[in-house]
């Protein structure tokens, strides 16, 4: 009786077997390498910043260099007018940088194209007129009135007795903000702050009105320098 | 093989056919999506590093630029009584500019991050923010203090903060991460008071207590500030 005979052609040889699964193995390792080394790669490059926050970062960098470039030029003017010699130059140059300087640290009235935001509300603190100064300044703000009260950095603003004080002195609500600068990046300003104001439960009006010439007629009063020596 | 057998065959190469695109699409959808996001993000980001690098550029030129103008100032001062009298005065503008270093007595703070937490709505209250430097400033100035710089950069009368995300943006600077440290010259025993005092800075106080928000300051006979070296230009602003 003969054996029945299995049809060699039906089964693969051990080899060709052995050979599919490491095949099989080596594909599935390559993708699973490949998709984890791309996700590990993500994680690691959007740890820092989100995209947004980048694009914002850039806005602000170009912003910022822009200005940067603006006083280098006005500096390299001032060089030159300085290496020309004469005593004229010089004491027109000193003056002109002092009046610039008087007008940065609020000692002289200005006036310049701006916005008037006017704030009634009852229970805002010190922060909140901070915040409100602080965004107006980000956003292009050059010189700041508060009610007849000029603000630049380093004027105190505090709470005193529940109400706000400024340089010293109380200030009642309304809040009239003026705010001399870009009139354009100051309507954004102006527009966002009083949208968001009107959302806020202690706020009976906050409205905004864009002035081609506003004038700012309040100053600050010199403070000499009592702990800080010059270096 | 029967006309049955066929159909079948036909079927499944059919089947495995669509399976593989199928396949074969969410792979390259995966894979892709991921290296064009690491690939856009990569480019802003050497955008940043880029516009830094002439940030850096430009105020080191500012500063030089100041420097030279000082010493032409001082020799024109030197060839008349007029310039010299104009020269006074501009020297205490500058100084209270900020365009002048300045030491003296004063407080260092330093502001440091926290540990976030594993609530997912509030992932950044654990952060240093402009807010925070901000209030501090605030706080410092209506305290005594004369002067101030933030991580090396004086604050000036027009200075303004801005940022997101633990970012403090400072006036032209780039971005400050923490931890940050404040410098002040002024008034140190009432800085030091107003520093300790737990019923100041409400919302740095509660973030201390939720986020192990970092505060801490210290009291120095002579502390030192930079001089601004950025740009002071309010083109808007006519004096009158």
């Amino acid at each position: 009786m003969s054996q029945p005979v299995r049809p060699a052609s039906r089964r693969p040889s051990p080899r060709l077997r052995g050979a599919s699964v490491w095949l099989i193995a080596l594909l599935v390792a390559l993708v699973a390498t490949v998709q984890i080394r791309s996700q590990a790669e993500v994680e690691r490059s959007l740890a820092g910043t989100d995209t947004t926050s980048l694009a914002f970062l850039i806005d602000d960098l170009h912003r910022a260099n822009d200005l940067l470039d603006a006083e280098t030029a006005d500096l390299t003017g001032r060089q030159a007018a300085l290496q020309s010699g004469s005593a004229g130059s010089a004491d027109q140059v000193l003056a002109a940088e002092a009046a610039h300087l008087r007008a940065i640290e609020g000692l002289t009235p200005v006036h310049g194209p701006g916005v008037v935001i006017v704030i009634d509300a009852g229970g805002l603190g010190v922060l909140d007129l901070q915040d409100a100064i602080n965004n107006l300044s980000a956003g292009g703000g050059e010189a700041i009135d508060v009610n007849g009260h000029r603000i630049v950095v380093g004027v105190a603003t505090s709470q005193a007795n529940g109400s706000v004080t400024v340089g010293g002195e109380p200030i009642s609500p309304p809040w009239t903000i003026s705010v001399i600068g870009d009139p354009t990046r100051l309507l954004e300003v102006a527009q966002l702050m009083t949208q968001q104001l009107r959302t806020d439960r202690r706020v009976r009006q906050a409205d905004y009105r864009v002035e081609t010439d506003l004038a700012i007629r309040s100053v600050v009063s010199e403070r000499p320098y009592v702990y800080a020596i010059g270096s | 093989m029967s006309r049955k057998q066929l159909a079948s065959a036909a079927l499944v190469a059919a089947v495995a056919l669509a399976t593989g695109f199928v396949l074969a699409g969410q792979v390259r959808t995966q894979l892709l999506t991921p290296s064009n996001q690491v690939a856009r993000h990569e480019a802003l980001v050497r955008s940043v590093q880029d516009l830094e690098a002439t940030n850096a550029d430009s105020r080191r030129r500012i500063a030089a630029l100041r420097a030279q103008i000082d010493s032409l100032e001082a020799q024109a001062a030197q060839r008349s009584a007029s310039t010299q009298e104009l020269r006074n005065q501009l020297a205490d503008l500058q100084a209270h500019a900020g365009l002048t270093p300045m030491h003296g007595p004063g407080v260092e703070v330093v502001l440091a991050s926290g540990v976030p937490t594993p609530d997912l709505t509030d992932q950044t209250s654990y952060l240093v923010s402009y807010q925070d430097v901000q209030d501090v400033v605030n706080l410092l100035f209506a305290q005594g203090a004369e002067g101030i710089s933030v991580g090396g950069r004086r604050i000036t009368p027009l200075s303004a903060f801005s940022g997101s995300e633990g970012q403090v943006v400072i006036d032209q600077g780039p971005p400050l991460t923490s931890p940050l440290k404040l410098t002040a010259v002024g008034d140190r025993n009432q800085m030091e008071a107003a520093l300790a005092d737990p019923s100041v800075l409400p919302d740095i106080r509660a973030r201390q207590v939720e986020f192990h928000l970092k505060l801490t300051f210290s009291g120095g006979p002579d502390v030192s500030l930079p001089a601004y070296d950025s740009s002071l230009q309010i083109p808007y602003v006519s004096a009158g």
